[in-house]
């Protein structure tokens, strides 16, 4: 099943003056039920367009934008599209303003109209999920936390409404490695457990390279590549006429390769880029006793 | 005499609740003219809190910041201190005064009464140093992040400082915004500013000739980026190493030597070539 289904989908700016900027320019996307997807493109490329369309926060100008079924341009949906598509905005706990987190989280299920016991349903489990127990942290206000703890509870306002598609902007953005790591991992959680779909826009080629199934690049509001992320990251040409970087493994094994080391293309991650050059070095260990069992036979 | 001194210096703020936490103890080192010193540190760890120490932003509850030999309890020479130590910080949509680019870099000098002829010569050199002359006059709400963040720089060189701090200046910038400002970066203290970078981005901190760690407030490493990077303690304090050396470290476990601890990615390709061919 399609979760989402962009049907040449452009989107102007500032039409008809002088600061006229097409951000989206005949965008045709299919995202299964299920999938993860990366979105890449530089600053400007219109990654932030695309998604404010999942959810209807940008009305369709041409085109047509289908998401969980529902057709992002008719109105009497629009309300039903807001919760089942889950927006993770960059920092996204500058948004947090109630008393106590319990009270924040309960924001959006409150707002679906559901029964007081569901709503309080909601907001335990979406606490456990990003690690804020309920009896811990329900009563604190959102503005002592940490800025880890802050960005989870932020997250768990959305998760609350159980949206079955969930888009995260550059959700590391500005956390230390402990945070980052912290958020990356829950990120992976909620694509398991909570929705099934998500769509992560991110200019961390490493956190997209090991999190994505599938990468989709955008440029000047284009798509530009589309795949795998060894497809994607393997087609070099193509991502650096996108404006594009490699992924960390991929730099270095390019370095490697100019010096006479070559690789795979297809090397995305560190641990491939390791296993890949153990593996090499085996093999010539391996040849080099074959060499020298050769050279004894002669001897004898 | 050094040019940054910190001695014994503890710095305690009270909460909203009325708590009081420490969020620096004890923590003395000096700096020389000329240095580049990345303070990384986990947030928390009070190195935003030591950034606004050294410019007199904040003064400590025990112990000494000393500028020049100017402490920065004396309420007199504050306004010297912060000329000869100017700060970039954080987010780049927030350290914006003008509408135009070159208003905005001149209002500094504006401010110390410097004569219109030297102003422009300053704001000329300021621009050209981060790379931002051609667009002078044009607005600066079009601006990437990355260049409005070499604005900000320019605002502060236009003062004139000996000393530029950079309080997590690049944590909002995407790639290409970072990589834009650690040049610049690097470029002025080749002309001789001494640079502190407050930073938990190792990539950056490896390009530091010096790595101070704090955690929970206290110093637990100084050093040179190899010696930071090869103790243990890093990853303690809540701190990633450099992609080049995670990659080292996963080689090393596959039967690859690298002399000492590998910082940077051509260091790499050269310890993996040297074991290949």
């Amino acid at each position: 099943m399609l979760a989402v289904e962009l049907k040449k989908l452009s989107y102007t700016y500032s039409v008809k003056t002088p600061f006229e900027k097409r951000a989206l320019d005949n965008v045709d996307l299919a995202i299964e039920k299920g999938e993860f997807v990366g979105l890449i493109g530089a600053t400007g490329s219109g990654k932030s367009t695309l998604i404010q369309h999942l959810n209807g926060l940008v009305k369709v100008q041409e085109g047509e934008a289908m998401v969980a079924g529902m057709n992002a341009s008719d109105k009497k949906t629009l309300k039903k599209l807001r919760f089942t598509v889950g927006m993770v905005f960059q920092y996204p706990e500058y948004q947090l303003f109630e008393e106590t987190v319990a009270r924040d989280v309960a924001f959006g299920p409150k707002n679906m109209k559901l029964e007081k016991e569901e709503v309080d349903r909601r907001v335990r489990r979406a606490m456990e999920v990003v690690g804020l127990p309920y009896e811990e942290f329900a009563e604190r206000s959102p503005f002592e936390l940490s800025g880890g703890e802050k960005r989870r509870a932020a997250i768990a306002g959305v998760i609350a409404m159980e949206p079955e598609i969930l888009v995260l902007d550059e959700p590391v953005a500005g956390l230390d490695p402990v945070g980052r790591r912290e958020i990356l991992a829950l990120v992976r959680k909620l694509h398991e457990e909570v929705s099934p779909t998500v769509i992560m826009v991110s200019h961390y080629m490493d956190d997209i390279a090991e999190m994505a199934d599938r990468i989709v690049a955008l440029k000047d509001g284009r798509v530009v590549a589309d795949g795998s992320p060894a497809e994607v990251f393997g087609a070099r040409e193509k991502l650096a006429a996108a404006g594009l970087s490699l992924p960390t493994a991929a730099r270095i094994a390019d370095k490697l390769a100019a010096r006479g080391i070559v690789l795979p293309r297809t090397i995305v991650t560190p641990v491939a880029l390791a296993d890949a050059l153990a593996e090499l070095k085996a093999k010539r260990a391996e040849k080099e006793s074959e060499d020298r069992e050769g050279e004894e036979e002669k001897d004898v | 005499m050094p040019q940054i001194e910190l001695i014994n210096v503890s710095y305690s703020y009270r909460t909203g609740e009325g708590q009081s936490v420490r969020a620096l103890r004890n923590v003395s080192f000096s700096v020389e003219k000329g240095e580049f010193v990345a303070l990384a540190g986990m947030n928390g760890s009070g190195k935003s809190t030591l950034a606004k120490l050294l410019n007199g932003l904040f003064v400590p509850s025990a112990g000494d910041v000393v500028i020049d030999g100017m402490n920065t309890r004396d309420e007199e020479r504050t306004f010297d201190i912060r000329r000869k130590a100017g700060m970039v910080f954080q987010n780049p949509d927030n350290q914006m005064v003008a509408t135009i680019i070159e208003d905005d870099v001149a209002f500094g000098p504006e401010n110390l009464g410097v004569p219109r002829e030297e102003m422009i010569e300053r704001v000329d050199r300021a621009l050209d140093a981060v790379g931002m002359q051609e667009y002078r006059t044009r607005s600066a709400s079009k601006l990437s992040g990355g260049q409005k963040q070499r604005v900000a720089i320019a605002g502060v060189l236009a003062m004139e400082p000996e000393i530029i701090i950079f309080d997590e200046s690049t944590s909002m910038l995407d790639p290409e915004g970072r990589a834009e400002i650690m040049d610049v970066a690097k470029k002025l203290n080749e002309k001789g500013i001494t640079v502190i970078a407050i930073t938990h981005n190792m990539d950056e901190a490896a390009m530091a000739d010096r790595i101070i760690v704090l955690r929970k407030g206290r110093k637990v490493l100084d050093g040179t980026p190899k010696e930071v990077f090869a103790s243990p303690e890093v990853e303690a304090c809540g701190l990633a190493l450099p992609p080049a050396t995670e990659l080292a470290r996963m080689l090393s476990e596959r039967g690859f030597r690298f002399d000492g601890t590998v910082t940077d990615e051509e260091e790499l390709v050269e310890g993996i070539c040297s074991q290949s061919n």
